[in-house]
């Protein structure tokens, strides 16, 4: 039986039909990595490039990135406090555009709007922005140019390998970080690296 | 990045030389055994009930339990105090060697064990290695609600600063790690340095008689260096010279020597 199939194979159809198989194979690897990688389809297609553009500040609506670990997705409320108040929007004669509509539908039945955070890490890992931005860190340095993006996106994969690059990048001994060649420099950035290279500091 | 993989050299150093800086001090007198450690514990650190079954297997999950022994032979039984065992968090911890993901790491900048989730493959080696059985075992997945449904309702009470470990994975006592961090990051923000008595773990917090003192050994003014330095004070397994940072306080008066 296995010897037939195997003959079967072996015979010029067979081969095409071992080729069809490893490009199906290969094919369906390639669409579930595509899919893997996509932006999850968020509830209101949020146009990121026009509130940066009119100058809103990332911390007005994620705040948390101050405080804590969590900088939070904005409530229907805080989008509403200002798109309340847009004269243009108040006649209602004028036409909404779409995403405007979905917002002031989740104001009026006081529905919560369930973002779907992009930029996550797993369970076992344990980022707190405060410290990132307390080190002089900006928004656009790990999320790259928001105000070039309409639904956010993760401009590199987060992983662990990119957060230990930086960590070692900025407590490296080199002109940079040490430009006076201080030892006590040196003895802080040692210090910082070993803070900042241990495993306790993400993972617990 | 260059890997130092020379085999280390015994050096003959004190303990006082090595130092440490986190350290517990748990005084068997005031222990009054009532488990509220344990209970502070577990819901502090995401630890599932393992329900009867797996229970009865001896797979229950505790990151710190209460001991009782007995002495002398019947009808002269005397207990000994109540021993709160938990990770002792040893120097030199022989769970660490042991392991062969390095899942089981020494933590260069607190100077304790840490057991690192997501590297953890579940080898078990480190929990037979270690003298103190504290290590414990996932044998299911406790949290998935998928798994347990009557858990379901437990769900919102996990704690986020702590991971939710999966089935397969080694856990165990980190001295509340994610409540050191907290504490580091609130007095960092403050620009200051932790204050003594600052960072409190779950047990301590629990405990009504206050046994349980937590704070910076390397700080020789701390509470809890100057509680170890009490003469009722000793090491669990002192012989294996695995320099850990509890200490223990047992007096004379309450059925006298260690162990």
């Amino acid at each position: 039986m296995i010897k037939k199939f195997f003959d079967a194979l072996n015979q010029p159809l067979g081969r095409v039909g071992l080729l069809i198989a490893a490009l199906v194979v290969l094919s369906g690897a390639v669409w579930g990595i595509a899919q893997a990688q996509k932006p999850p389809e968020q509830p209101i297609q949020f146009p990121h490039k026009l509130h940066v553009g009119l100058g809103i500040q990332c911390l007005y609506c994620h705040p948390g990135a101050l405080r804590g670990p969590s900088p939070g997705l904005p409530t229907e409320s805080k989008c509403w406090g200002c798109h309340q108040q847009l004269q243009r929007f108040a006649d209602p004669t004028t036409p909404w555009p779409t995403e405007l509509q979905k917002l002031r539908d989740y104001v009026q039945q006081g529905k919560p709007i369930q973002w779907i955070p992009v930029a996550q890490v797993p369970d076992f890992v344990h980022f707190v922005h405060r410290p990132h931005i307390a080190a002089g860190l900006n928004c656009e340095t790990c999320h790259g140019d928001v105000s070039k993006m309409t639904v956010y996106e993760n401009p590199q994969v987060i992983n662990m390998g990119w957060c230990l690059n930086c960590h070692r990048a900025k407590t490296e001994d080199n002109s940079q970080n040490n430009p006076t060649n201080d030892p006590a420099v040196s003895a802080m950035l040692a210090e910082k690296r070993t803070k900042l290279t241990d495993c306790s500091t993400c993972h617990y | 990045m260059s890997t130092d993989l020379s085999v280390p050299v015994f050096t003959n150093q004190s303990e006082e030389e090595l130092g440490g800086k986190w350290g517990m001090v748990i005084d068997q007198d005031l222990c009054t055994g009532c488990q509220a450690c344990v209970a502070a514990c577990s819901m502090e650190n995401n630890i599932p009930f393992v329900g009867e079954t797996d229970a009865a297997y001896g797979r229950s999950i505790q990151w710190i339990r209460i001991e009782r022994f007995w002495q002398g032979s019947f009808p002269e039984v005397k207990m000994t105090p109540y021993q709160p065992m938990m990770c002792q968090q040893c120097h030199n911890a022989p769970c660490e060697p042991v392991c062969p993901v390095f899942a089981s790491v020494h933590s260069a900048s607190e100077d304790i064990n840490l057991q690192v989730y997501n590297r953890c493959v579940g080898t078990r080696y480190c929990a037979n290695n270690c003298p103190y059985q504290v290590r414990v075992f996932n044998w299911r997945d406790y949290a998935d609600a998928r798994v347990r449904p009557e858990l379901v309702t437990l769900q919102n009470q996990l704690n986020p600063d702590v991971t939710v470990r999966r089935r397969g994975v080694m856990e165990k006592c980190t001295f509340c790690i994610q409540r050191i961090r907290h504490t580091e990051d609130v007095a960092k923000s403050e620009g200051r340095e932790i204050r003594d008595g600052e960072v409190v773990p779950a047990c301590a917090q629990a405990c009504p008689a206050d046994a349980i003192i937590f704070g910076r050994i390397d700080d020789p003014n701390s509470r809890v260096s100057q509680a170890g330095l009490a003469s009722r004070g000793y090491h669990q397994l002192e012989e294996l010279n695995l320099l850990p940072r509890v200490t223990y306080l047992k007096g004379e008066s309450n059925n006298g020597s260690n162990g």
